[in-house]
């Protein structure tokens, strides 16, 4: 506890997510997932699951709404005229397919709640979850507008894994016991190892060496992943990136709840934005041939 | 037409002596009922025991919490339990500040209601955790990492805010039993006068420490007010500063306030009414004073019922879908029958406590109070649950009904207030001797008799040291 | 020169405090209201009147204990939380004013709460050993006037004491 700490720093401290907050980002790791290029496969989602060692609670705990799918793909049937009343599942009738998983909210509802400190925004522009802290008071996933975070209601690696499928799990993060909240990281373990092979080669991160475990997976390549810092911060080394032309192409931007935008055909927005919780995620609205 | 003379708040002819010997009496060995009541709430305790038990062992899964629904009835009996906490403080802090003797005779189970309920209530923050052995970490402690909570959040603002009322809570009934566990340590043997000793610190009665001890009483209370009201707003914001429809509402704090002033002004009608007839205590729990109870709880209800109404208002005037959403739900929806019936409880039974008639009537007066607790446990309820299974993204959309686990420790709560009070009353004055003699002062002043009769007199006889035949002035009989 | 205890129980109020004003007029020489020590089960309303002004030091506490509870508690957590800066932003500063202020709140009652208990216990002097001179009918319904002074004062206040009806007289030889 230091008050000199305190004094000196005192005005630094005191600066909200409006003024920049307080971090020196390093990254600003972000999305931009084109739901016209969606088929609503679900193969990003068991990417997600074999990467991420989450558990197949069963048909019974699904049901009772325990499932631990991070990355959910959400069915929406916007158009019933299309179907003509009847419920379909194509995309040319009326169905479309938002998949969705945390946020990473800049300015994110979830973090300021936690009674111990279990979920904060990291200098990577992530909000990590910490699972040996989280005492699972649940505040969190109260908060979380979109509904993206997901508690280990029972000790699902109990009987999720029985060998020898236990050799299937990512050694590069944990198993989680009961009691604990988690959700989507953007894949933290794969951009610590770039990270830190980077580090060691004593260069940058290049554009596309970091794929998050959906990103890879997706067969039309709908989700693009990569860091966004060039986009705001030009003096921060970071170039431009696939994802930064993404976003500035359908002129959508961090830290605003509402995007002016030149023309119609800029299709991008963010999901909930007027909330401010400013997500690092944007989608590309689809366009249906009527 | 009544009988006046009945009705008053107490007798001003009551003898101070009479008054130590009927509150010392229920400290009494035991009866029978008495004995059931206590197995009656070990039963419930032991049901609690055996979900928590199951429930730390399997996960919050045995509770039938999901995704959405994290916070069921673990955080509406929560809220309930600190609520009923209010009216201690709003009896003895607030009315003594007021000067309204009529709190005298009934305060002090009031205040140790309010203690009861603080215990019972710092049981389900640790019982609706995932992992309650880690709870300790929501506490200001120096560990070598470094680490703090995360004091931005409303939960730590509860676990300062409820400690520094249960604290205060425990200390201001204790100040203010001191007089009277002088009284019991002059009256009792064993180990009973053991205790009474020890807990009554040397308290002699003399000017001093009555005027410090005023004093001390009235900063207290001063001090437990607004403690009080913040507390509530505090636990309020466990909501409030959410961003979820149906909570991030700003009158909630003094919507809460109000809910618990309501809720703790029933339960004292409750256990007025229990104490009254188990103890034998019409002189002291007068109908009197148990209409001001009822007329106090009345207007409190009213207040309740506006702001419950101007929260509707709030939404309809404001165009957030989401919010209209979670009202209309709430009015039509999957919990429609409990909303409603916490609406009947909540703003049509108290209307019964505007009828002199009834509000005299013993058990009509014990069923409305409980009545009125199960409105205000309802309404607790219902702000937790609908906008959980709402909220603002449609895939979240759920409904979903506590376990038994959930239900069996709801009830073992109870139990669990149930036994500490049971144990209170056989071992502590449940009311306040010395603030009767004061009530009963007063009240001879105020109808122009002398305090002497009530006090000691060996009028005429007696053989005093002093060899004088006594005889006090102004003594018309005894 | 011993110092002598004199405790004079009374029925009523009326004859106590009738005893106080005769000792008030310095019936007895070389005693003063100041030196009376009353007993009662409860505190009559009119005692400030018939003792005199009184001074209780407590209020003085309770605003050091709330004093130093605003500055202790804010300056306590906004030292931990400057130390801990990884913890979480949601785009909130490092040191919320706003959180700040509800907890600062709870810790000025908490330590005014405490300092004034603390306060009380030793102005009473309620932890001293009890003074032997005592009857059990104080916390009943009798009154008492109680006298620490040397013996020559004894008789005249004894005097006093049955000119108003005392009921029992207990008296104490400090050796």
């Amino acid at each position: 506890m230091s008050l000199s700490n305190l004094i000196n720093d005192w005005s630094k401290y005191r600066k909200g997510h409006e003024e920049g907050g307080y971090h020196e980002y390093e990254h600003m790791w972000g999305m931009s997932i084109d739901l016209n290029k969606c088929i609503g496969c679900n193969a990003c989602s068991v990417a997600c699951y074999a990467e991420n060692n989450l558990a197949v609670v069963g048909k019974d705990k699904f049901e009772k709404g325990q499932g631990m799918h991070w990355l959910r793909v959400e069915r929406y049937w916007d158009e019933p005229d299309l179907g003509e009343g009847r419920v379909n599942e194509f995309q040319q009738h009326g169905a479309s397919f938002l998949p969705m998983m945390c946020q990473q909210c800049n300015a994110a509802t979830c973090e300021p709640v936690c009674p111990v400190a279990a979920t904060y925004h990291t200098p990577d522009g992530l909000n990590a979850q910490v699972y040996n802290r989280c005492i699972g008071s649940r505040y969190c996933s109260n908060n979380c507008p979109f509904r993206l975070r997901y508690f280990n209601f029972w000790s699902y690696y109990e009987d999720s894994w029985p060998a020898p499928l236990h050799m299937q799990l990512n050694p590069d993060l944990s198993v989680r016991d009961k009691g604990v909240m988690e959700k989507c990281t953007f894949c933290v373990q794969r951009i610590r190892t770039v990270k830190d092979t980077a580090r060691m080669e004593d260069r940058s991160v290049r554009d596309g060496e970091v794929q998050t475990a959906c990103a890879q997976t997706c067969p039309t390549g709908a989700i693009v992943f990569g860091d966004m810092l060039g986009m705001f911060n030009p003096e921060s080394g970071v170039g431009e990136t696939k994802v930064t032309k993404m976003w500035r192409k359908h002129q959508v931007e961090l830290g605003k709840t509402k995007q002016n935008k030149r023309t119609p055909d800029m299709r991008g927005y963010r999901v909930f934005e007027f909330l401010n919780t400013d997500p690092c995620v944007m989608y590309l609205d689809r366009v249906r041939e009527v | 037409m009544q009988n006046n003379e009945i009705y008053k708040d107490i007798n001003e002819d009551l003898k101070w002596a009479q008054i130590n010997k009927d509150i010392l009496s229920s400290m009494e060995n035991p009866r029978k009922g008495y004995w059931i009541s206590v197995a009656a709430c070990l039963a419930l305790l032991s049901l609690a025991i055996i979900a928590e038990v199951y429930q730390y062992n399997v996960g919050m899964g045995a509770a039938n919490l999901n995704w959405p629904h994290m916070w069921d009835l673990y955080i509406a009996t929560f809220i309930f339990w600190i609520g009923m906490s209010h009216a201690g403080t709003l009896l003895s802090a607030i009315l003594h500040i007021m000067n309204a003797d009529w709190r005298k005779p009934i305060y002090r189970f009031a205040e140790a209601m309010t203690t009861f309920s603080l215990l019972t209530a710092g049981l389900f923050p640790m019982i609706h955790l995932g992992r309650l052995w880690n709870m300790y970490w929501v506490l200001p402690y120096l560990t070598d990492r470094g680490i703090w909570p995360n004091f931005r959040s409303p939960l730590v603002w509860d676990a300062f805010a409820i400690s520094t009322y249960l604290s205060s809570s425990a200390l201001f009934l204790f100040i203010g039993m001191i007089p009277d566990l002088a009284i019991c340590r002059d009256n009792a043997k064993g180990w009973r006068k053991k205790l009474y000793t020890a807990l009554s610190l040397g308290w002699r009665g003399d000017d001093r420490q009555w005027r410090n001890f005023r004093r001390t009483y009235l900063i207290m209370a001063c001090f437990l007010i607004p403690l009080a009201v913040s507390v509530h707003s505090i636990v309020s914001s466990d909501f409030a500063m959410s961003i979820m429809p149906g909570w991030s509402v700003t009158s909630f704090p003094p919507y809460f306030v109000a809910g618990a002033l309501y809720s703790g002004c029933a339960a004292i009608i409750t256990l007025f009414i229990l104490l009254r007839y188990y103890f034998r205590w019409e002189e002291y729990m007068t109908i009197a004073i148990l209409e001001k109870t009822a007329k106090l709880t009345f207007a409190i209800a009213m207040v309740w019922t506006y702001l419950n109404l101007i929260e509707f208002c709030s939404v309809w005037y404001g165009h957030s879908f989401a919010d209209k959403e979670v009202l209309l739900a709430k009015f039509t929806g999957p919990y429609a029958p409990w909303f409603w019936l916490m609406i009947f409880c909540g703003s049509v039974v108290p209307f019964a406590l505007a009828f002199e008639k009834w509000r005299r009537h013993l058990p009509t007066m014990m069923v409305v109070s409980i009545l009125l607790n199960l409105g205000m446990w309802l309404e607790r309820w219902m702000i937790v649950a609908p906008t959980l299974s709402l909220s603002y993204h449609p895939i979240a959309h759920d409904v979903m009904w506590a376990s038994w686990v959930q239900w069996f420790i709801v009830a073992g709560s109870f139990g669990w207030f149930g036994l500490l009070f049971l144990v209170f009353v056989k071992v502590f004055p449940s009311v306040s001797m010395y603030e009767c003699k004061e009530m009963v002062l007063h009240r001879r002043e105020l109808a122009h008799k002398e305090i002497s009769p009530v006090m000691a007199n060996n009028p005429g006889g007696g053989a005093p040291a002093s060899g004088v035949a006594n005889k006090s002035p102004g003594v018309e009989g005894s | 020169m011993k110092k002598c205890r004199i405790l004079g129980l009374f029925g009523n109020f009326d004859d106590a405090f009738a005893a106080i004003g005769d000792f008030r007029n310095h019936k007895v020489d070389g005693i003063t209201v100041d030196d009376v020590t009353f007993l009662s089960p409860i505190e009559h309303p009119d005692i400030d009147d018939v003792l005199g002004p009184r001074k209780s030091h407590i209020p003085k506490v309770t605003l050091c204990g709330a004093a130093f509870g605003i500055t202790f508690g804010f300056l306590f957590l906004a030292s931990a939380q400057s130390n801990f800066l990884i913890q979480p932003q949601g785009g909130k500063a490092i040191v919320p004013l706003p959180s700040n202020i509800v907890l600062t709140y709870e810790m000025m009652i908490l330590f005014s709460v405490i300092s004034t208990v603390i306060a009380f216990l030793i102005t009473t002097r309620l932890f001293r050993k009890r003074k032997s001179l005592y009857s059990e009918k104080i916390t009943l319904d009798q009154v008492a006037i109680e006298f620490e002074v040397d013996e020559k004062y004894i008789e005249s206040i004894k005097g006093v004491f049955k000119e108003h009806h005392v009921v029992e007289v207990r008296e104490e030889v400090q050796t």
